[in-house]
Order: C-alpha cells, then sequence, then structure tokens
C-alpha cells in the first residue's frame, strides 16, 4: 500500500509556534518556528481533496508546498502502538467522508525551525519537547530536507510476531528451586517482564500445581490479583499484635465503629465495597468520591501518566453501583523543585538519566489538564507539594466525584451484581498491549527494568463517548445487573472481580476486539488498555445494550459468560487455557505476618533562629514552593464547567490559591459539596504519626473553615509509603494508622474509600554511577468530602471590609519541628505538631454553628508556613491591610508566626457580628483578638515586621509565575 | 411556547446546564445526540433554537470544532438551511462558536452561509485559559437586546479570532461584532492578557451572522447565569449580609436566554 502523507501549515503567529520559540530561547538560542499538522494514512481516500480540505482552515492554514525559509526540520511523532488520538480522529473524519475500509490515520507535528542553529541544538530541542518512551524524533537539515523531497513517511504499524505458535505456554514448576522461582517472579515468564510476586506466594503456586503443568495466562493472572497494588497485601496482613491487619483492624474499624455511633444519623452508603465510597447528599442524591495514584508511569511518561490516571478514576466514580456521573475532578502532585536539575540516572553506565523535575511537573500538569478538561468534568480542587526527595518517583494523586441517584428504576442506585447466567460485555476502547504489567510493575520499586509497556496514553473523547452512553442513557434502562471498570490488571481484574459475585466465569479470549493483530492471549487478558467499562448484562439484554452503544459511536462486545461453577474458565477459539478455582484465584495467597520496628527521627530542638528581620524573612517565605502561588496550574484546569462552581480555587481579588472548593452540583437544591485536603509529608522526618493526624486534622478543618458542618463530613485516605518491606518503614506506617482511627474517631469523620502504593522508591545511578535510593517521605493524603446545606453558608479566605475584626480560634504552641520555617532555615526540629483531637473537635462544633448563623466574614486553616503565611494571604486575598498584635499569644515571634500547630483557623468578623460570635464561643479559651483590618495597605504585625501588601503578592506569585 | 434543540455527543460537555438555561427562562426543549439528529433530521422542524453548546468535540483534533462541523455539514447541510431560513435563532457557545465559524453559519455575508471566513484557533498563549472577564456588548441581535457589559466566564484553548483584513472591516462595518473583551474599567482590552485571553482579533469574544439571529460566543453565558456562579459571589453575598438584602439569583449570562424568551413572546420582533 502507498502511504499518503498530508502536510498542513498553519499561519506566522500560530501560539504553538511561540510557545516552542519561548522554550528554544530558553535554552539560550532564538529561532523563528512554523508549525505543520501531519497526517500518514494508507487509505486510498487520504489523498482525495475532500479529505485534505477537512483537515485546512482556509483561514489560517495551508495544504501543499511548504515554505523554504527554514534551516531545520523537526518532526515528532508517535511509536508504533502508542494512543495517538489525533490520528483517531482523522480516521473517523475518513470514515465521514466515505473511506470503506478502517486502515488507520497517524498523526504528527512538523515544526520548520529558522535561526543559527547546530544540530546539537536541535537534537536539544527535540529532547525538551518529546519523550524516547513513546515519540520518535526526526531531523532534517534543509539541505537534507530539499534533496530527500522533505520528510520520510513514516508509518507506525504495530507488527507482533504471536499469530501462530502455542496458544498457551505451559510451565513446570514442580523442580524449580527458591532461586529459579524468584528470577521467574522477577524476569517474568520468558523474561517478558516482572510478575513481582513474593517468594511466599510463589512457594504457593508451585504447590498448588505440583505434578501440573500452569499456563502462562494462568500465572500471569495470579500475578495480577495477588499483586500488591489489587491485594493490598501489607494493609491486609496480620502486623505485630493486630491480627486482622491495618485496614480492617484499624481504617474499616474506624467507619464500622462511627457509623454505629451515628445510628440515625449514618450518611455512610457504601464505603469500601466498590470502586468508590459512596454517602448521602440529600434524600435524592449520593455523592460518591475516590482518589487514585499513578506514581510509577508518571516517573517514566508524566503526561501518559496523568492523563491515565484522571480518566481512570473517572471509570472508577462510573462503575460505582449501577453507575455515577462525574461531578468534580481532584488532583494533587508531590514534586521536586522543578527549578533543579539533579542528575540520576537508571542504569550503572549513565545513559538512561531520569526526566528533570521541571518537565515531571508540566507533563503531569497538562496530563490531568487534557484529561479534565475534555471529559467535562470541572477539576477546581487540589495542591502541589514540593520536596526533593520526589525526584525520583513523583506522587500523582488523581480523585473524582461523582453523584447518582439514590433509587434507580426502584432499586437502589448502588448495588449491583453478576448472576450466573449474565453475559460479559465490554464497551470502549479496544485491546493493544498498553500498560502491560501496570500492576505488577507499580508494586515494585522503579528501577533499570521498569517496562516501557508499562506507559500509556489516555483517550479522554472515546471515554467520553462511553460514559455517556452508559450514565445519561443505558444505566436508566436498567439493561445490565453489574458494571466495573477496567484499570490495573484489565480484565483479569474487572471481570475477575464481578465474577466473584456470581461464583465463576468463562471467557471466549478471541471475541476481544483488538487495536492490533498478533497479541498473545495471556497479553489480551492483563493489557491496561483504557477507556473499557465491564458489564454484567442478562442474555436477553446483550443484542439492545450492543445497539445502543453503537448508536454513540461506541464498540461494545459480548465476550463470555459469567457463571457459578466456582472455576475461572478462560478458552482461546475453542482450547481452554486457564481453568482455576475462583478460591485459589481469590484467597490463595498465603498470609504473610509482618513485624515492625519504630525510631522516632528528628534532632535537639535549635534554639538560634530567630531572623534577624522577619519582614525579609516572611517574603521568602512566601516565596517558598509550598506556600506560593500555584494559579498557573488552575487557570488551565476548566474548573467551571457543568455551570457549578460556586467557591473556586483562586479566592479573593488577590486570585490566592486555595486549599477547599464548594461545588452545587445540583441546580435544584441550595446544597453544596465542600471538598478539601491536607498532607505534611515532611513530618514523617519526626513520626508519622503526627505526620498523620496532621493531614487528617487539615482535611477535616479546611472543609470545616469553609462552612461544611463537622457532622457531615467523610475522609479518604491515600498511603504512599516507601520501602515497606523493611520493619522500620512498617513500623511508621503503623503508627500513622493508629493515629489516622484514632482521629477518624474522635472526629466521627469515617473513611470512605481508601487507596495505597507502598514502594515510592528511586532505585538509580549517580553521575559516578554510584548505586542510589531515593525514597519519598512517607505520606499519608487525607481528602476531606462534605456536604453544606446551602452554598450561602460557604466562607472564603478573602476578608471583606475594613474595620472587620481578626481572631485566631485554636491554640498556638511551640511547634516548629520539621516546619516550613526550620526547612527554610536547613534544620528538621524535634517539636513536630501534636494534634490535639478532643481540644479540636471543641471548636470546629462552636465553628459549624458559628458558620451556619453566617456569624463570619472570612476564614483560613492555618497550614504550611503557619500564622505568618496565612495573615500574608488573607491580606493579599482581600486588599486590605492588616494590623495584628501577637501578645496575646504567648510565644516569641518566631515561634508564634511560624509554629505550625494544628487545630487553628483565622478568621474576620463584621463588628456587627461580634457580640453574638462571642457568644457563640462562650467558655472555649482558646480564642484570641489579634487585631482588624485596616486601610493602609500593608500587613503590620507589632515588633516584628510592617510590609505593603504588593511586596508580599509580589513574593507570593513569583515563584512558579513562569511555568 | 418556543422550543430549543441542545447538540450533544462527541466530546461535546455542556448540554445540561445550557438546556438548564433555556428552561430557566421558560424555553421548553431536549438535548438531542448529533447521531439521533442525522437519524431524523425533521426534528429541525418542530424547533425554533438550535444551541450548540461547548465541550470538546473530537478532542479538539484538527482543530477545535473542526471535526464536529464536518460532520454536519455532510450530514445536515440541507436540514440546516431548511432552519436557517424560517424565523429561528442559533447559538453557539464556546466549542459552539468555534463549530459555527467552521461551518460558516457566522459571519455568512450577504446570507452566504457556509463560507469559512473566520477561524477561531489557538490561543496565542497556546494555553488552555479558565477565568472570568469582562465584555463590552454592541449589537442589535435579538441574543444581546438591551445588554451592555457581561461578567462571565471563558474556558477554551483555542478562543482565539482571526480573520484577514478585509472580513474585519465588514464584520466592523455590519455590526456583527457582536462582544469584545475590555478591562473591568470598561477601556478596551487592545489584546492586553488576561483581559483578552487568548490574543483574539480586535478583541472580538463573539460575532453574529448579518440578521443577527446566529449568535457565535466564546465565553460561557451559561457559566455566569446565577449569581452563585460568579467569581465575587462571597464578597457579594457579604455585602448582602451586612445589608439585609437578599442575593438575586439572576446574573448577566441569563439575560441572552431571556431574550431568546422574549423574542418568541414577540416582544423582540420590531427589533430583529
Amino acid at each position: 500500500m502507498t502511504a499518503h502523507r498530508i502536510e498542513v501549515l498553519a499561519h506566522q503567529d500560530d501560539g504553538r509556534a511561540k510557545s516552542l520559540e519561548k522554550i528554544i530561547s530558553g535554552l539560550g538560542k532564538s529561532a523563528r518556528v512554523r508549525i505543520v499538522d501531519v497526517y500518514t494514512s494508507e487509505n486510498e481516500m487520504a489523498s482525495s481533496d475532500a479529505f485534505i480540505s477537512s483537515l485546512t482552515n482556509p483561514v489560517t492554514e495551508k495544504s501543499g508546498d511548504l515554505p523554504k525559509d527554514f534551516d531545520w526540520a523537526l518532526e515528532i511523532g508517535y511509536l508504533p502502538g502508542v494512543t495517538d488520538n489525533v490520528g483517531h480522529t482523522t480516521s473517523e473524519l475518513l470514515e465521514l467522508i466515505g473511506a470503506n475500509d478502517d486502515t488507520a490515520c497517524f498523526s504528527s507535528k512538523l515544526f520548520l525551525i529558522a535561526g543559527d542553529l547546530n544540530k546539537d541544538d536541535v537534537e536539544k530541542i527535540a529532547t525538551e519537547i518529546h519523550n524516547k518512551l513513546i515519540q520518535r524524533a526526526s531531523i532534517k537539515s534543509k539541505a537534507e530536507f530539499i534533496s530527500e523531497n522533505g520528510m520520510d513517511v513514516i508509518v507506525p504499524h504495530v507488527t507482533l510476531s504471536n499469530t501462530g505458535g502455542a496458544v498457551a505456554d505451559k510451565l513446570e514448576l514442580t523442580d524449580l528451586d527458591d532461586v529459579a522461582l524468584m528470577e521467574l517472579s522477577q524476569k517474568g515468564i520468558m523474561g517478558r517482564g516482572p510478575l513481582g510476586l513474593p517468594l511466599v506466594y510463589m512457594k504457593a503456586i508451585q504447590e498448588q500445581y505440583q505434578g501440573k503443568t500452569i499456563t502462562d495466562i494462568e500465572l500471569e493472572t495470579l500475578a495480577q490479583t495477588w499483586s500488591e497494588h489489587c491485594k493490598h497485601t501489607i494493609f491486609a496482613s496480620p502486623i505485630d499484635e493486630v491480627a486482622d491487619g491495618l485496614y480492617k483492624g484499624y481504617i474499616k474499624r474506624a467507619t464500622k465503629e462511627i457509623r454505629a455511633a451515628r445510628g440515625e444519623d449514618d450518611f455512610c452508603v457504601s464505603v469500601f465495597s466498590d470502586n468508590a465510597g459512596g454517602i448521602i447528599f440529600d434524600e435524592n442524591w449520593l455523592i460518591t468520591d475516590k482518589v487514585e495514584t499513578h506514581n510509577s508511569p508518571s516517573a517514566l511518561d508524566p503526561f501518559g501518566g496523568a492523563i491515565t490516571g484522571i480518566v481512570g478514576v473517572n471509570r472508577d466514580c462510573v462503575g460505582f453501583g449501577q453507575g455515577a456521573k462525574p461531578i468534580i475532578n481532584r488532583y494533587g502532585f508531590c514534586l521536586a523543585d522543578p527549578r533543579t536539575s539533579p542528575e540520576y540516572y537508571r542504569d550503572s553506565k549513565c545513559t538512561n538519566p531520569i526526566l528533570p523535575p521541571a518537565t515531571i511537573m508540566k507533563g503531569v500538569v497538562e496530563g490531568v489538564e487534557a484529561g479534565g478538561n475534555q471529559s467535562g468534568i470541572p477539576t477546581p480542587q487540589g495542591f502541589v507539594n514540593f520536596d526533593d526527595r520526589f525526584v525520583g518517583k513523583p506522587l500523582v494523586f488523581v480523585g473524582t466525584i461523582g453523584l447518582i441517584p439514590r433509587q434507580i428504576n426502584g432499586k437502589p442506585g448502588h448495588i449491583k451484581k453478576a448472576n450466573p447466567g449474565d453475559k460479559i460485555v465490554v464497551a470502549g476502547g479496544r485491546v493493544g498491549r498498553d500498560g502491560i504489567h501496570g500492576a505488577t510493575f507499580s508494586s515494585v520499586a522503579l528501577d533499570e527494568g521498569s517496562p516501557a509497556t508499562a506507559v500509556q496514553i489516555g483517550d479522554p473523547i472515546t471515554q467520553k463517548k462511553m460514559s455517556d452512553a452508559i450514565i445519561k442513557e443505558i444505566r436508566d434502562l436498567g439493561l445490565y445487573s453489574a458494571i466495573t471498570d477496567n484499570g490495573a490488571g484489565g480484565l483479569a481484574s474487572s471481570v475477575g472481580e464481578m465474577a466473584e459475585q456470581s461464583g465463576g466465569f468463562h471467557l471466549e479470549l478471541e471475541k476481544v476486539p483488538l487495536k492490533y493483530p498478533g497479541m498473545a492471549p495471556w497479553e489480551i487478558w492483563i493489557s491496561e488498555s483504557q477507556e473499557r467499562m465491564t458489564m454484567a448484562v442478562p442474555p436477553e439484554n446483550v443484542e439492545e445494550i450492543i445497539a445502543l452503544f453503537a448508536k454513540r459511536g461506541v464498540e461494545a462486545t459480548d465476550i463470555g459468560t459469567y457463571t457459578d461453577s466456582g472455576q475461572a474458565q478462560i478458552s482461546y477459539n475453542g482450547e481452554m487455557i486457564m481453568d482455576m478455582e475462583m478460591d485459589f484465584l481469590h484467597d490463595g495467597n498465603p498470609e504473610t505476618p509482618l513485624a515492625t520496628t519504630f525510631t522516632r527521627g528528628g534532632e535537639a530542638e535549635p534554639t538560634d533562629i530567630a531572623p534577624a528581620d522577619h519582614g525579609e524573612t516572611l517574603l521568602e517565605m512566601m516565596g517558598r514552593l509550598n506556600i506560593a502561588s500555584k494559579e498557573f496550574i488552575t487557570t488551565q484546569y476548566d474548573h467551571n464547567v457543568q455551570g457549578t462552581a460556586c467557591m473556586g480555587p483562586l479566592q479573593g481579588k488577590g486570585r490566592i490559591y486555595a486549599e477547599s472548593s464548594v461545588t452545587k452540583p445540583v441546580f435544584s437544591s441550595p446544597k453544596g459539596v465542600v471538598l478539601s485536603q491536607g498532607l505534611f509529608p515532611r513530618y514523617s522526618d519526626i513520626d508519622t504519626y503526627h505526620m498523620a493526624a496532621a493531614g487528617v486534622d487539615l482535611a477535616v478543618r479546611n472543609a470545616v473553615a469553609a462552612g461544611c458542618p463537622i457532622d457531615h463530613l467523610a475522609l479518604l485516605d491515600n498511603f504512599c509509603w516507601c520501602s515497606s518491606d523493611e520493619p522500620e518503614r512498617l513500623g511508621q506506617l503503623k503508627r500513622a494508622v493508629e493515629a489516622i482511627y484514632k482521629l477518624s474517631v474522635k472526629y466521627q469523620a469515617p473513611f470512605i474509600s481508601g487507596k495505597d502504593s507502598m514502594f515510592n522508591d528511586f532505585k538509580g545511578f549517580d553521575t559516578n554511577g554510584n548505586a542510589v535510593k531515593i525514597s519519598a517521605p512517607p505520606t499519608l493524603l487525607a481528602s476531606s468530602i462534605g456536604v453544606i446545606p446551602d452554598v450561602e453558608r460557604a466562607i472564603d479566605l478573602a476578608p471583606k471590609a475594613v474595620g472587620d475584626i481578626v481572631f485566631l480560634l485554636g491554640e498556638t504552641k511551640d511547634e516548629l519541628g520539621a516546619s516550613e520555617y526550620y526547612d527554610h532555615l536547613g534544620r528538621t526540629g524535634n517539636n513536630v505538631p501534636e494534634t490535639d483531637g478532643h481540644q479540636n473537635l471543641r471548636l470546629y462544633k462552636l465553628y459549624s454553628r458559628a458558620s451556619r448563623d453566617r456569624l463570619i466574614a472570612s476564614a483560613y486553616a492555618l497550614n504550611h508556613g503557619g500564622l505568618a503565611a496565612a495573615l500574608a494571604k488573607k491580606a493579599i486575598a482581600g486588599g486590605f491591610g492588616l494590623d495584628i498584635s501577637l501578645d496575646k499569644l504567648g510565644l516569641a515571634s518566631t515561634q508564634a508566626l511560624y509554629s505550625e500547630s494544628t487545630g487553628r483557623i483565622l478568621v474576620t468578623i463584621s463588628p456587627q457580628n461580634k457580640e453574638k460570635f462571642m457568644k457563640n464561643f462562650k467558655g472555649f479559651e482558646n480564642i484570641h483578638e489579634i487585631g482588624y483590618v485596616s486601610h493602609p495597605k500593608t500587613l503590620n504585625i507589632n515588633n516584628a515586621l510592617n510590609i505593603e501588601i504588593e511586596k508580599l503578592e509580589e513574593a507570593y506569585k513569583a515563584p512558579l509565575k513562569n511555568y | 411556547m418556543a422550543k430549543v434543540l441542545v447538540l450533544a455527543g462527541y466530546g461535546l460537555n455542556c448540554e445540561e446546564e445550557t438546556l438548564h438555561a433555556f428552561e430557566y427562562v421558560g424555553i421548553s426543549g431536549k438535548i438531542i445526540h448529533i447521531n439521533d439528529l442525522i437519524a431524523s433530521p425533521t426534528e429541525l422542524d418542530s424547533a425554533q433554537i438550535l444551541a450548540i453548546p461547548g465541550g470538546f468535540s473530537y478532542g479538539d483534533d484538527t482543530g477545535a470544532g473542526n471535526a464536529y462541523a464536518q460532520k454536519i455539514k455532510l450530514a445536515l447541510q440541507d436540514s440546516l438551511k431548511k432552519f436557517m431560513e424560517r424565523d429561528t435563532l442559533t447559538i453557539g457557545i464556546c466549542n459552539g462558536c468555534q463549530i459555527l465559524a467552521n461551518l460558516g453559519l457566522v459571519p455568512a455575508f450577504d446570507s452566504a452561509y457556509g463560507d469559512r471566513k473566520v477561524a477561531v484557533t489557538y490561543n496565542s498563549s497556546a494555553r488552555y485559559q479558565c477565568r472570568w472577564i469582562d465584555l463590552k456588548v454592541q449589537s442589535n441581535s435579538p441574543w444581546l437586546q438591551g445588554l451592555e457589559n457581561m461578567h462571565i466566564p471563558v474556558a477554551h484553548g483555542e478562543g482565539r479570532f482571526m480573520m484577514d483584513d478585509d472580513t474585519a472591516a465588514l464584520l466592523d462595518k455590519n455590526g456583527q461584532i457582536a462582544a469584545t473583551y475590555v478591562k473591568p474599567d470598561g477601556t478596551p482590552a487592545n489584546e492586553e492578557f488576561p483581559f483578552n485571553p487568548n490574543g483574539s482579533a480586535r478583541d472580538i469574544a463573539a460575532i453574529t451572522d448579518q440578521s443577527g439571529k446566529v449568535l457565535a460566543i466564546m465565553p460561557h453565558p451559561e457559566r455566569g447565569m446565577f449569581t452563585w456562579q460568579r467569581d465575587d459571589y462571597m464578597q457579594i453575598k457579604d455585602v448582602a449580609a451586612r445589608t439585609g438584602s437578599k442575593v438575586e439569583e439572576p446574573a448577566d449570562g441569563l439575560k441572552i436566554f431571556q431574550n431568546a424568551a422574549r423574542y418568541f413572546n414577540g416582544a423582540l420582533k420590531k427589533s430583529a
């Protein structure tokens, strides 16, 4: 077949060209860039005028001959098999204009660069704008370009050699010794990639298959199902004296106890049992929430990792109960300083460098942007935390809130069950090699051997078509009895888990639609190709449901049957290639008791900590990345689509990057969803107990400060740990879990969903080829979701009027340990903030009453940077001055300003409300009137500092302004 | 009573809030998937208003609104022509605006519907922008009667109007430049970021066809139709609380939909 190449030249002043010119000048060169969108296809219609003109905007674009006023031509395209969304759309355009076969189109981008550059410069530019794992770059000088008649025509076909030969390879485990078993686990079957199973699991499998052969697909299935990623063995295993393990023994138990104690007032509906947690919103609706991590893929391909993460957690929402509508996205990034470029390599020969922090930040920010924006889901809620130990393995958190009717067709919306006889129907994207071993790989540390096939790129539009068809049409027709998403583990997980409800399944693997021929059965079975949902459909509905999907441009296929045989069965063209007991598949992994140790970190509390000049120091603190503005992210994220945004991510005239948001998801209801989160990774340097407690407290306190009643608030836990095979790390984990159990029960704020990622370690080499291991600090992300009865009660952080009174609620203690301030001094200290749940709860209850009665004009929950950062942010937000005295706090200025004691809220109130306000807090001792909102546009703190707000705003906004 | 069809499918995503805006002002209607409309184009005959809402049809691939416009052009051109010939109103918001431009339903000088004269392309920042902006409205379009300024949000990666000078001059002369970006004090943005969020020529935020019945607008009136949606809502309700007054629910964006309702109640016939 001849390949047709269509080149569409964009106008001179194209924004994309300008941004590449900016990147080039960042490299110290100057050049002019023209952008050419390239489409390649072997379809004969691809050469038709109709097709070419459908790709060319006559006002701004030209197709045909390219200008010759350039020095270098640089083309970036995708490698074979990598998701090419533009190519996909172009293929659909071909169909529209009447192409009768489905020969694919592929997209690439050609940059015509004019400037005084040599080949090295152009190669540098290429490295800046493409990722070798997923893309190809071709460079030609003008001379080469002309003599070779332009760029080469490249059609990135996938050609696999698995056609013919054995359908499934058979293995004999019986005679393997421990070494051989572990080698099999690490290198995989015939070196296909890690199974990632510990020896005890390998031995259990060996025993089960004593004297029998096991097929590759059976072994891969066990590796998926038993992976840390899917089984969460560390949280499930007995640990020290806790026989039930951390999950049942603490987290689930907290929720159980809270629900029992609340009785009638229990607002939990579906917790820990589904793809997301569900709580009551009002008499008609439930809201769901789920927060995922996508760390390992994001280290290799930040854009692909993040977009795959966000569209993946969207599917967790669509896969809740009968199917919930995604209404809000969350994000959170833990990154190294993007202004640094530490050199580490994945190999000892220093040929395979890690990505620079700035590249990772840009990539993960854009990934969530593309995924969230294209899916029409607002993304108002998020955070970024910086610590250089996130350099090798960034943490990428993505979450989705859903809305679902409490009753659908007279049945509870959150209930589903796959019945024996139901057909297995999969809808959405086709299956390719994408993300093979993603689940097993994310359960091990990143090193040289990390498989590139773990990298995927989400396709939001394919998923949007599928999720609209389900949520907006098919769900309410009651055509399926259960639904779940395909994420880690692909069909192996989704079918495997749903089959637990029916008691078995028989899958006919040859029926699964593929992106390209030649995949081996085990690959099809565990592929993590995205944008797929799996349903259990009564046989009589199969035809109708497939037709309905087709009407929406979505492919749906009947690929097998749920049974009650007790067996997990897979056949391929009639030959049985997997036949395993369901019991062994799901419960065959032996218990692995864990033992822990714990040593408190930190150092002697330093004394010489008072700054020479409080004013200068505050300016420096405001520019620290954990305090500074991240507005550049917010404005790229569509945060008001669906028309439900009420209190946004930027607050006040000064556009402060806020900690919480309020969304009004149902037009006919005044109620709002309040979201926030809290995390303090650095506190783990002293004690993970207080790290975790501080995170949970801040998540709760942020939401309460924003007006969410303390009694309608739920929590999600995401543990991102490191080296979780070391007793000391497990000891840190145990303490963290103990802490959140106690605080959750104290606050009566139940956990409704959680996830863990236990091996956030980078194992690589420094510039001298010496082995290094960089572990992310043990991190708990606590996310909060609550319901405010009327959005008119919402409270933002911006002071509203001159003359308003400033109160600090809660006690400030000498707690600078592991604080932003100490880190600024290069110290750790010892006095890490300790959370007093009892005192805090008293405050939150009284505060909830005050916010109900509309007594509070503005509020901010103190966090990183303590009172000083909070006062500065309030001053910037409101554009008013603040006149403050610290005398009543009974601490030296440095402690008073920068201590990070938890449980504190800084509020302003109108003088006309003062009497009611004082009455409301009668008997609560930790309420301090510390000043008022003033006319002069300065922050004045008696005996400490007096700074213009302009200066504070500049310091706060400058650091990340140009990203 | 007037009836509206709000298009959906292939990545459009603002259909629900857009339909809600119409229903709030008493216009009945429904969301219709483009494939269903192609299957039964006569649906258009019973409608007075066609709304193409915001979204990310086909992921903006090959140019925002291009692929969706191609789909409409190939399958619905005649039915659409019939619809425009009747006394009807059409609005395209954000992605819908881009689709109308690619269909050539705006500016359609001398009713040359189908002529692509205006491009709505990549923001000059090459960055998606979601922020509140201020608009100056100058138009006789039935959609915009009685409107002078609007405070509503934009949310797009490709909102930059581009056209040749003749087209620009003609748009100006015909009064088809319906809304332009201004600074909060009402003075022209002069292509200055962020007041003009995308580098749009002449600060253009919205244009109409020559009759004014077809409105192509990049900002989102349906996201600024209620006071509680506004970026300064916290300030507004605080002032109300202090003065013991009530927060009115309607905000700037709603007026566009109210105008559509009034148009079909006859109130605006003369001016159109």
